[in-house]
């Protein structure tokens, strides 16, 4: 009780101050800023584009990328790099040396989590496993069961970073696969329903592990027109709560901007993805509130 | 008594455990967003480029090992409705595609069909590498064996008369079209509209690419393991030199 009387007193005298204009060091501390850098359905293209491409001449370039995210490194240390899944096939690159080079150059960006595509499965799940000690950064899925597979233990369902005092729970959802790859391939994998396991997650991730921010990782595709009752990051997004941001991939959807969904609380939340073939990166700034400081209710969202 | 007195000492100690463990709760007040260009504008990290070098020098070695020859140039529009190219592709898949077919299913294919648009590049004389193979099919197209009924075969047929588009059909079509008409053999039978047809193609042209609707529900769909290009590099590697051929599979009179 002491406790509460004390806070609410600081409270008064905080916004007392802000009034009269005074700025006391111990209220000017600086707001917590996450970072989240994103890419999906790089596809093998290691290399930027030729001059003479159609489409993306001179674009792209994992060497390039390298720059960006140094770039914003330096400038936010507490930056999260992450990945939609559609990793490998795409170029002669994954045709000769299997992903090889892929889970390489991503280690040396220092990714900090992916997410499994079904293209990804291409080289067969076993492919895939082989590929893993290339690379330096986890994969999460929580709607692929892999127990009977080479894949057990291997990927987790999520993966909570602290970074800065600010707990960043981040899962993954893979596509249906049944009908879209060769059951070879992807064998005694399982997949479950994205929004009830979604459902799932962001309850264990904002209630149970009480993460400030909660991300998913989606290879389900932004949106289909032609079926638009399938699943799809707009319709998961509606349909589950305590998800901060959806970073999507498998639709190849280039987005200018990330679209601002209400999920089922009413509550606004994020859905992005950027196109493919590392022709552009996803960023997303967070900033917090401490919440017992907090001013206002509710968040701005400039997009 | 004693062990009541340690329990409630232990839970003591484990609530004050989760108390000072209970982190600062933060909420996220602003969001900003921007999608990045990766351009020209950013230079490159020589590391990364150092790390790509290696593994460039080899694909490129690879990309580059001649695996058959062909003494005359294969393109696709040195016919009307057909062509050197779509002849050759049809007439391989077909050779590298039946085998298993048959083997899975004790049934032949009948013919092999794709698009046009699919095919990305020709052969110069000379040479023949697995970049020819990349160029030919940057896609991963994957086989498919589609049982038609004789109605979707009409329909396949209508296609083939109103685009009058030089699509690439194996050797085992003989379709002639006139003004009001068309005859068409198949392994050269006539044409039977109540005959069930085997027809090979992609996975992509099944789901509706290139709007051959005639391909999306067939009686039966027997996925082939097998990607179109690799059978184009496994054909080349076969054979010491092509012979393109045109032979008026596919006419109008």
């Amino acid at each position: 009780m002491e406790r509460r009387k004390f806070i609410q007193q600081t409270a008064a005298v905080a916004s007392l101050t802000a009034i009269g204009g005074l700025t006391l060091p111990s209220f000017a501390k600086k707001k917590k800023h996450i970072t989240i850098l994103h890419t999906n359905d790089t596809h093998s293209h290691v290399e930027p584009f030729e001059a003479s491409h159609y489409k993306y001449a001179n674009k792209g370039g994992v060497a390039r990328r390298a720059t960006l995210v140094e770039n914003v490194r330096k400038e936010n240390p507490n930056t999260l790099l992450l990945d939609a899944g559609d990793i490998f096939q795409g170029t002669p690159y994954f045709n000769y040396f299997g992903g090889e080079l892929e889970f390489k150059l991503m280690s040396m960006l220092k990714y900090d989590l992916a997410t499994i595509g079904n293209h990804d499965f291409d080289n067969s799940i076993e492919g895939l496993y082989k590929q893993l000690p290339h690379a330096n950064f986890n994969f999460v899925s929580a709607n692929y069961d892999f127990k009977n597979t080479v894949l057990d233990t291997h990927v987790k369902p999520y993966q909570i970073f602290m970074k800065d005092g600010i707990k960043i729970g981040v899962f993954g959802l893979g596509i249906k696969l049944e009908g879209l790859v060769n059951p070879k391939m992807f064998k005694e994998t399982k997949y479950y329903d994205p929004i009830d396991v979604s459902q799932d997650m962001s309850r264990i991730l904002k209630e149970e592990k009480q993460c400030d921010l909660v991300i998913c990782l989606s290879h389900l595709g932004y949106y289909s027109r032609r079926n638009p009752t399938e699943i799809s990051d707009l319709n998961l997004a509606k349909a589950t709560k305590n998800i901060d941001l959806i970073i999507g991939g498998h639709s190849h959807t280039f987005l200018p901007k990330p679209t601002i969904v209400k999920n089922i609380d009413n509550q606004n939340m994020l859905v992005n993805q950027v196109g493919c073939y590392g022709i552009n990166v996803g960023r997303i700034d967070f900033y917090f509130d401490e919440e017992k400081n907090m001013t206002s209710k509710g968040k701005s969202i400039i997009v | 008594m004693r062990s009541t007195s340690k329990k409630i000492a232990f839970a003591f100690f484990l609530s004050f455990l989760l108390f000072s463990c209970q982190k600062e709760k933060h909420v996220v007040s602003k969001i900003t967003a921007k999608t990045i260009a990766i351009d020209t504008s950013l230079t490159s990290v020589e590391a990364i480029t150092k790390t790509i070098a290696p593994f460039k020098k080899e694909m490129i070695k690879e990309i580059n090992t001649k695996i058959s020859f062909t003494p005359k140039k294969i393109i696709r529009n040195d016919g009307d409705l057909e062509s050197s190219l779509g002849n050759l592709i049809a007439d391989l898949s077909y050779e590298r595609a039946n085998p298993t077919f048959n083997k899975e299913t004790g049934n032949d294919i009948d013919f092999a069909m794709f698009n046009y648009g699919g095919i990305r590049a020709g052969i110069q004389a000379g040479n023949i590498t697995n970049k020819h193979a990349f160029e030919l099919m940057p896609f991963d197209n994957m086989f498919v064996v589609l049982e038609l009924t004789g109605d979707k075969m009409e329909e396949l047929i209508s296609y083939l008369i109103k685009h009058k588009t030089a699509h690439p059909l194996s050797k085992h079509v003989q379709l002639t079209i006139t003004k009001n008409e068309y005859n068409l053999f198949i392994n050269n039978k006539k044409f039977d509209k109540k005959k069930n047809y085997f027809v090979l193609t992609t996975d992509y042209l099944q789901s509706g690419g290139d709007n051959m609707v005639f391909f999306k529900n067939p009686k039966n769909i027997y996925k082939q393991d097998y990607k179109m290009r690799d059978a184009i590099v496994d054909y080349f590697k076969s054979k010491d030199t092509i012979k393109p051929v045109l032979d008026n599979r596919f006419k109008r009179k």
